[in-house]
């Protein structure tokens, strides 16, 4: 940890992320007013010292807002990412363990769901399912497998003809041993970088899902629904648009960001 | 051959270079001098990480970003170069001083033809047509001693064999006529017998162009054979300079005669004795493998798809306590053995062990692969970069149940004084050892299963030349203390006949010969073995130096 500290982009990226946490953890008592309160007098402001990021439509106070939509929206891309990453790695280590046939023909299989861009897979499942969080979380994490599968078949494939791991076949190791204390650990690393940077995707198709009103529903406030519900008013008040847009913003850079100084922190020959 | 009246080509004077570094400022090179006549082949001589290459690329002025030149300069012809800027740098380069590098397949663009890349230099550094560049390009070709130049022009750098293509690049680093040229360890990728040739060739050219050659090494026999002056390096100064000759034989340096020491002699047996019994321990009857069998769907779409053998019929058979060297040129088949007795690839054939045979390498049972170990080339793979050292050694202990688990610490203690490293290394990661430490912990590793066969891959291969001597001989020492036996995959020669009992050699997936090592020189040796035998330098002709 104090590995990523020392280097510039993951102080930053630790920085925002720290920020992104504690809105996403105390958001909702943090924030100043309830965020669905009508404020008749004052709408579609900006900044003052009453609304310190303006308030919407309807005059409902932003920032409120954004901090009671940060646990949804967060919560969203990490347990999309991790039920992706989750089912993608085990595929991928499978195939990159058993190689041969089943290697040849899971990564065919994948290959297929990847010929399809990501977002219209993930409205695909959204249509057949229907739309809301849940949903859209099990689309998110459905689009992701399979690029992690190549990824964690990828470091494992790379791992497998080590000579350390040749050692261990050569000295008559069970094949759990192997997988399990020789390969994974040190196949581990670009699987975790990946899925950091992996969480800010999530959090955008999220958004993306709720702007188009196929993933939370209003009066949710999901960050991405709260930009589809503003862009109506953009031109009247710019604020509406940019302060859950930045926010979506800051949190993908945050993870962005740490995911790099992990990868840099997880090569062993790097660390003193 | 020196004119003293004449400018000398490249002089370095009390050239300093440091790299800036997140720990702070490395010394690279330390006020490091010397000077290299017309004609003249100045041998560079080092173990890595000595700044043997660093000094080639400040020469070349080709810096790492965090490089500092802290003082000195690099005359050419009397021109300095430190400072120049980067169109006067560009002048020189390829025209002026050419280079040779040690992979000729890394320093080939792999999508150009041979005969465009060669062509390419003439017409960038003497402004010739295209054409005429082809035309000049096929001559200096010829010259190499290629038989048919014309069409290995036409070939792309994947249709031509290592030896080739290093031919190409010495080629082009001539065909401009420099005034001097780099050559960085230009034969250490190859085989000895191609590397033998590439060396004549170097020979030849020199003295028909006259050329200021700075020819950088780590092999002191090779240089004997070549130079005309030596400098030694180490750790970025040079410590000792002078003629060929005079530094091979008297060396007045420490470290000058701990590599000349370290040159492994023939002739100084550091063997066990024979051992006594006939009954072989290990035995290998008629192996094969095949690499790349095709599948069925493969074999229904083209006919003609087969597998390759890697090794072919090999037998051979190991005595108690013997140590087989096995040595061949690369693809010739001995790591492939290696792997077939370690389980690692499928064979057919069989393998004999303690009275039991072995028709496949799922029949190995746990006591097979206790008993037989292998020790792999390279020290940075061989060792799980995730796992402590002592956690590496507690392994086999633990698999195999050598000890009781709560002697296994102590144990690891034991192992790790048995290959003289510190008890403390145990808490260590493989990262914060140096390439000789980590081989002998690969070592302790596999003598930690108290095996009956240890099997060594080209475990000095990776090495400098004063750690291979040392890991030589704990080996030796290991196996006295174990009783092992132990096939010694190598292609150093001088090293094997100091270390072995007996020799096989591989050709081509085949076995073709195998003697007795004191019988290296009869008359009656295969010509294969004759061939590797005379190409490589012994330690003889170190000692007498270059006489030219």
């Amino acid at each position: 940890m104090r590995e990523i500290l020392r280097s510039p982009t993951g102080l930053a990226g630790s920085l925002l992320l720290a920020l992104v946490v504690v809105a996403a953890l105390f958001g909702p008592w943090l924030a100043p007013y309830d965020p669905q309160a009508f404020h008749a007098t004052a709408r579609l402001q900006g900044p003052s010292w009453e609304f310190l990021l303006g308030t919407d439509q309807y005059g409902r106070d932003l920032l409120s807002r954004l901090l009671n939509g940060a646990p949804a929206t967060v919560s969203f891309g990490l347990g999309a990412t991790m039920l992706g990453v989750g089912v993608g790695a085990i595929i991928g280590v499978v195939a990159g363990v058993a190689g041969g046939t089943a290697d040849a023909v899971i990564m065919r299989i994948l290959d297929g769901v990847l010929a399809m861009p990501e977002l219209l897979f993930t409205l695909l499942i959204v249509t057949l399912f229907g739309g809301g969080t849940g949903q859209a979380i099990l689309a998110v994490a459905i689009t992701f497998a399979p690029g992690m599968a190549r990824i964690a078949r990828s470091a494992v494939l790379s791992v497998r003809t080590r000579e350390y791991v040749l050692a261990a076949v050569a000295r008559g190791e069970s094949r759990a041993w192997i997988v399990g204390r020789e390969v994974l650990p040190n196949a581990l690393g670009p699987i975790i970088v990946e899925a950091t940077i992996r969480v800010s995707f999530a959090i955008m198709i999220g958004a993306t899902l709720g702007f188009l009103g196929l993933g939370a529903q209003p009066p949710s406030t999901e960050w991405g629904l709260m930009v589809a519900e503003a862009r109506q008013f953009m031109f009247r008040n710019a604020w509406t648009v940019a302060v859950p847009g930045v926010a979506i913003a800051i949190t993908a850079m945050g993870f962005n960001l740490f995911g790099d100084a992990l990868r840099d922190a997880f090569d062993p020959r790097r660390s003193r | 051959m020196e004119s003293s009246n004449q400018r000398p080509v490249l002089e370095v004077t009390d050239y300093s270079l440091a790299y800036d570094t997140p720990d702070g400022r490395r010394d690279a090179l330390k006020s490091v001098s010397l000077s290299i006549q017309r004609g003249e082949t100045h041998a560079l001589v080092g173990e890595s990480g000595s700044g043997k290459s660093t000094l080639a690329w400040s020469i070349m002025r080709h810096l790492a970003p965090n490089a500092v030149e802290l003082s000195g300069a690099i005359l050419l012809s009397g021109e300095d170069m430190v400072g120049s800027t980067t169109a006067e740098i560009e002048r020189v380069r390829g025209r002026r001083i050419a280079m040779v590098f040690q992979d000729p397949s890394a320093s080939l663009n792999p999508t150009m033809r041979l005969g465009d890349q060669l062509a390419e230099v003439l017409m960038r550094h003497r402004g010739l047509g295209r054409a005429a560049a082809l035309r000049e390009g096929e001559a200096a070709l010829a010259r190499t001693g290629i038989a048919d130049p014309a069409a290995l022009m036409r070939r792309y750098p994947h249709e031509a064999s290592g030896g080739e293509k290093q031919r190409v690049v010495i080629a082009t680093a001539f065909a401009c006529n420099p005034e001097l040229i780099i050559f960085d360890e230009p034969t250490t990728a190859l085989d000895i017998l191609i590397a033998k040739q590439i060396l004549e060739l170097f020979v030849k050219l020199r003295e028909e162009t006259g050329v200021a050659a700075l020819y950088i090494s780590h092999d002191l026999g090779l240089v004997a054979r070549i130079a005309d002056r030596v400098s030694v390096i180490h750790r970025g100064s040079i410590v000792e300079s002078g003629r060929a000759a005079e530094v091979f034989r008297t060396p007045r340096h420490a470290y000058t005669r701990d590599l000349i020491a370290a040159v492994p002699r023939p002739d100084a047996r550091i063997a066990l004795p024979v051992p006594t019994t006939d009954a072989a321990v290990f035995a290998a009857e008629g192996v094969g493998v095949r690499y790349g069998e095709p599948g069925w769907l493969t074999r229904l779409l083209d006919r003609s798809a087969t597998a390759r053998y890697g090794a072919e019929a090999v037998s051979f058979t190991i005595r108690p306590g013997e140590l087989l060297g096995l040595v061949g040129e690369s693809g010739s088949g001995k790591s492939t053995i290696a792997k077939a007795a370690t389980g690692l690839v499928e064979f057919e054939g069989r393998f004999a062990f303690n009275g039991r045979r072995f028709d496949g390498r799922h029949a190995f049972g746990p006591s097979y692969r206790r008993h037989v170990q292998i020790v792999f080339q390279h020290p940075d793979g061989s060792l799980n970069p995730r796992q402590t050292i002592g956690g590496i050694l507690s392994r086999p202990l633990k698999l195999y149940g050598i000890v009781p688990r709560q002697a296994v610490g102590r144990r690891v203690g034991e192992l790790l004084e048995m290959v003289r490293l510190p008890a403390d290394y145990a808490s260590r990661y493989p990262h914060q050892l140096s390439g000789g430490e980590k081989q002998r912990v690969a070592i302790a590793r596999a003598f930690a299963a108290e095996p009956k066969l240890v099997i060594c891959d080209e475990i000095t291969a990776a090495l400098d030349v004063s750690v291979q001597a040392t890991v030589a001989r704990l080996l030796v020492d290991l196996q006295r203390d174990f009783g092992a036996a132990c096939l010694f995959i190598t292609h150093d020669l001088n090293l094997i006949r100091q270390l072995a009992h007996r020799i096989a050699v591989m050709q081509r997936g085949h076995l073709v010969d195998i003697f007795d090592a004191a019988e290296a020189d009869a008359p009656d040796r295969h010509p294969y073995t004759r061939a590797l035998l005379d190409a490589v330098p012994t330690p003889a002709e170190i000692a007498k130096g270059h006489s030219a």
